[in-house]
């Protein structure tokens, strides 16, 4: 009868290290390290409960604790892992944001390079050239077009009243 | 079962039993679950992009992890596919060496264990430090993914 208790205990401790092995190895691997944490606390379960029938027993205990060593450093990991998931979704929500602000960047960039250009349009036919260039300065641009509305704002432009 | 039959002293034989080694046991299921990995990587072909294991972290959070398309680089490894393989992921080489290490020291640290039963403590201990150390260099990438992952 003791022999069949032992036996039992030593079965617990087997499957407690082969769980909490392959437990440890799913655990590191990202893509399968959060459903690890379920092998993790049968591994524990099984390594408590045969180190319960050990010291009842008084049978050896090597392999029990080994599992359940192994079971709670990889069911560490596997929560761990839940963090680095956690950090990482935290980042992408921030990531479209700063990528939207270097693009306003660009553009800004863009558009003020543009304002500053000289734009010149050469149009060859027939052995007759056309030459056409533009300062696109936005400071030339803001003052003929002040120097346009000078004229027109003495104007008196509202309509008039109905007698 | 009955694994082997050793002459402990003249005219006597020494019955090695696979339910009195929790050793052989143990080495005896990881031999099959790394036959079953190899398996399931032959099986599953990276045309067909029919595994059935998804990526949970990138399900999560959107963006794929340090170990996707670990299944695609291991099925290119079984074919011999090896440059297709890094494209897919760049530590599944490794990850791969590590079951193949760790399927050929199951079987000879298992015949050490039978041929050499005087020197089965140590064989133990060789095997847990040879093995950890191989886990380590095997899989340090995402070890240290981890690592800073917490850290940052």
């Amino acid at each position: 009868m003791e022999d069949v208790k032992n036996k039992s205990g030593e079965n617990l401790g087997i499957a407690a290290l082969i769980t909490a092995i392959i437990t440890f190895v799913l655990a590191v691997i990202p893509c399968v390290g959060l459903i690890a944490i379920i092998p993790g606390i049968i591994a524990i379960v099984l390594a408590s409960v045969g180190l319960s029938q050990a010291a009842r027993n008084n049978s050896p205990r090597g392999m029990l604790v080994a599992g359940l060593i192994i079971a709670i450093i990889a069911s560490l990991i596997s929560v761990s892992q839940v963090f680095v998931a956690g950090k990482i979704a935290q980042k992408a929500d921030k990531w479209p944001g700063d990528i939207q602000n270097i693009i306003n960047d660009v553009k800004d960039n863009v558009i003020k390079d543009l304002e500053d250009a000289n734009i010149s349009i050469k149009v060859e036919s027939n052995g007759e050239t056309v030459e056409i260039n533009t300062n696109t300065d936005k400071k030339d641009r803001e003052q003929k077009l002040e120097d346009l509305e000078g004229g027109n704002t003495q104007k008196d432009d509202t309509l008039q009243k109905k007698k | 079962m009955i694994l082997y039959k050793r002459k402990s002293s003249p005219g006597q034989s020494l019955k090695v039993s696979l339910r009195n080694e929790p050793y052989l046991i143990i080495n005896l299921f990881f031999t099959v679950v790394i036959l079953l990995i190899i398996a399931y990587s032959g099986f599953f072909s990276p045309e067909k992009d029919n595994y059935p294991v998804a990526c949970l972290h990138e399900k999560l959070t959107g963006e794929p992890c340090f170990s996707c398309g670990l299944s695609h680089s291991f099925s290119l490894i079984v074919r011999g596919r090896i440059d297709e393989a890094y494209q897919w992921n760049l530590y599944g080489m490794r990850v791969f060496l590590f079951f193949a290490s760790q399927l050929m020291l199951r079987v000879v640290f298992s015949i050490f264990y039978l041929r050499y039963p005087d020197t089965r403590k140590q064989l133990i201990i060789i095997d847990f430090i040879g093995s950890g150390l191989i886990f380590l260099i095997s899989f340090w990438p995402f070890i240290t993914n981890i690592v800073f992952g917490i850290l940052q």
